[in-house]
């Protein structure tokens, strides 16, 4: 049986680092001008922190309910799932909430017209009774409020998917992927508002990285078995990341911009993002494989302190998520206000990830009873894990 | 040792020029006979005069939309009424947006009629072509449903302003996308609607220097903030150099 893998894998100090890593690019990259963004993955090929994520999210929802499943079954751990859907529910609709309250705060008590008049709407003037009917439906959801959605939906199947991606995640992987193509080829999506609108995150698609994530997590020590590639797998990786870097800079400069073949641009473009191109998943795998080879889980560097931040981050991914998605707004008014001065952006950068990163830490300090210490080598509650 | 040196140094040069995009609108330009649209808008002239009331749909797809901006408010049609709001003081003025993404003239003159029943409008600004030349519509079929869309929108009494292509890498890439720009000029001449020309005015922009990534998102096709935002404003003059011109 492959559960045994799954159980005796514990925690993988990566997914805590590089999911802190993903909230802290998000939250600078949601900051519409900001220099700091070009120490992020965005700029440098096709996927960005969204993929890195939903596919840690997928992995840690495996590996933190099918051990719940094998000890208490499938009906208790489902009903744990449901509860963290809804604890992500409460999670989004109070940022809803307070997202919307900086909005309305910012436009009358800073009495700045050009900021009323850019963000008064937000999509909540015209019918702001009926917006708030369709934000608790999810089918309204002001900007940068994407993400918590497509978790909330890929988490509430994710109970009927458990039972096979433990014991046939390869044929997971399939249907996956099934259910990707057709979603393209035929436009499927999840109905939105206002009307004619749908998901900025398409789930029918994006679940293709999450259930990537998830069978990564169910294979575990059977992935040793790509190590035969490992060579050629690599080469191709980088040669891969070399291409996408090549053209996500050329955005950037026009001179490397007119280097691209134009069949290659007919063969690229557009780079999906609500219905997650093919060029971003495989830009995704190549970093991920590259990041699989450079460092092993029992790499020591990933212990060091300097670290720390990052994996108490990743720890507590939902309230830093919600913290980081506040705070891009807060930094992008008062990047305005400075009118985009360079050290504005690297001041608000600097200060946000501070305090998403004090407040990673309270969070720790309740959750350990008031006690949290350097706490390496403790082991968190497994529901906190996704 | 040195090899090291060189190649820091050539990491550097590269990370030189780095800069964050700019909201700025100094950076929004387009040389003025762009900005004509070749109609005087007489529909619209006449709602105005009798009115005190303009009242314009904005049919398209997914720039139209809004698709990714980080504010609906960014989308070109939103700019499109606080400009002339500002600009036409005690008139009613009301942009309604029927953007659908993914749409092109196909779906669009399809529900065209129902559009303008629904909201009667004095003018429409009909943005199309971008989807059609990305997936290769034939052109006699995007010419005859571009057609039928103007002749039943001008029999229903309203000025039309043909927006052509988006110059984003996604259109630079398509093989046929002067043709369907040529189609747009033409039918616009012969259909007595105004054009303009967001394909030569984003031409313009990267001519300037300006790097997509100042005014498309990153996935090489929709208009970003700023893209947007520019787009609403040269727009704006557009119009309103039609409305008060001879």
């Amino acid at each position: 049986m492959t559960v045994q893998p799954v159980i005796a894998s514990g925690r993988d100090v990566r997914l805590d680092l590089f999911r802190g890593l993903a909230l802290w690019f998000i939250f600078v990259d949601h900051v519409p001008t900001n220099i700091v963004s070009w120490l992020t993955v965005r700029n440098y090929g096709f996927s960005d922190a969204t993929e890195i994520f939903v596919f840690i999210s997928g992995y840690t929802a495996v590996i933190a309910y099918a051990r719940m499943m094998e000890r208490d079954g499938w009906l208790r751990a489902a009903a744990r799932i449901y509860r963290r859907v809804w604890q992500l529910y409460v999670a989004h609709i109070l940022l809803f909430v307070a997202f919307s309250a900086q909005v309305v705060w910012v436009s009358i008590a800073r009495d700045m017209p050009s900021l009323i008049e850019e963000m008064e709407l937000m999509g909540l003037g015209q019918n702001p009774y009926q917006a708030i009917l369709e934000a608790a439906l999810l089918k309204f959801r002001p900007v940068n409020l994407d993400v918590l959605p497509l978790y909330i939906v890929l988490l509430a199947a994710f109970p009927f998917v458990l039972p096979a991606v433990i014991r046939w995640p390869f044929g997971v992987i399939a249907v996956s992927l099934l259910l990707y193509a057709a979603t393209c080829r035929y436009d499927w999506n999840l109905p939105a508002y206002p009307e004619n609108k749908v998901w900025y995150f398409n789930p029918l698609a994006w679940q293709v990285v999450f259930y990537g994530g998830a069978a990564c997590a169910s294979l575990g020590p059977q992935l040793a078995w790509l190590d035969r590639f490992r060579r050629p797998l690599a080469a191709l990786a980088v040669l891969y990341l070399i291409f996408a870097a090549f053209i996500a800079l050329s955005w950037h400069y026009n001179p490397l911009e007119q280097l691209v073949p134009a069949w290659v641009g007919r063969l690229i473009y557009p780079i999906d993002k609500t219905n997650i191109d093919i060029l971003r998943v495989l830009h995704f795998l190549a970093l991920a494989w590259l990041v699989r080879l450079l460092v092993p889980a029992d790499s020591p560097f990933l212990r060091w302190h300097l670290f720390a931040p990052l994996r108490r981050c990743g720890e507590q991914s939902l309230l830093i998520f919600c913290i980081g998605t506040f705070l891009a707004l807060s930094a992008q008014v008062i990047v305005s206000h400075f009118e985009e001065s360079v050290l504005s952006q690297i001041v608000v950068s600097v200060a946000g990830v501070v305090v998403m990163c004090a407040a990673a830490y309270v969070a720790t300090w309740f959750k350990g009873g008031g006690s949290a210490g350097q706490g390496t080598g403790r082991t968190p509650s497994v529901e906190a894990v996704p | 040792m040195s090899r090291a040196w060189l190649w820091l140094g050539v990491a550097v040069s590269l990370l030189l020029p780095m800069t964050a995009s700019s909201q700025s609108m100094t950076l929004c330009r387009a040389k003025p006979e762009l900005l004509e649209l070749g109609n005087p808008l007489l529909a619209a002239r006449k709602s105005i005069a009798e009115r005190r009331k303009l009242r314009i749909i904005a049919l398209g797809s997914s720039s139209t939309s809004g698709y990714g901006v980080s504010n609906p408010v960014f989308a070109y049609p939103a700019q499109l009424k606080m400009g002339l709001d500002k600009a036409l003081p005690g008139i009613d003025v009301d942009v309604i947006n029927r953007g659908i993404g993914g749409q092109d003239v196909e779906e669009m003159s399809a529900r065209l009629r129902g559009e303008l029943q629904e909201n009667p409008a004095s003018l429409v600004v009909w943005q199309t072509g971008t989807n059609a030349a990305i997936r290769q519509m034939p052109l006699d079929k995007f010419t005859r449903w571009l057609r039928d869309g103007l002749a039943l929108g001008k029999s229903l009494g309203a000025d039309f302003v043909l927006m052509n292509l988006q110059y984003v890498p996604a259109v630079v890439a398509a093989p046929d996308k002067e043709a369907y720009e040529k189609i747009m000029a033409a039918a616009a001449k012969e259909y007595d609607a105004g054009l303009f020309r967001r394909f030569d005015i984003m031409h313009g922009w990267y001519q300037d220097g300006m790097p997509y990534a100042q005014f498309v998102q990153l996935d090489g096709l929709h208009l970003n903030d700023f893209g947007q935002k520019c787009i609403g404003k040269l727009l704006t003059k557009s119009i309103l150099n039609s409305l008060n011109g001879p």
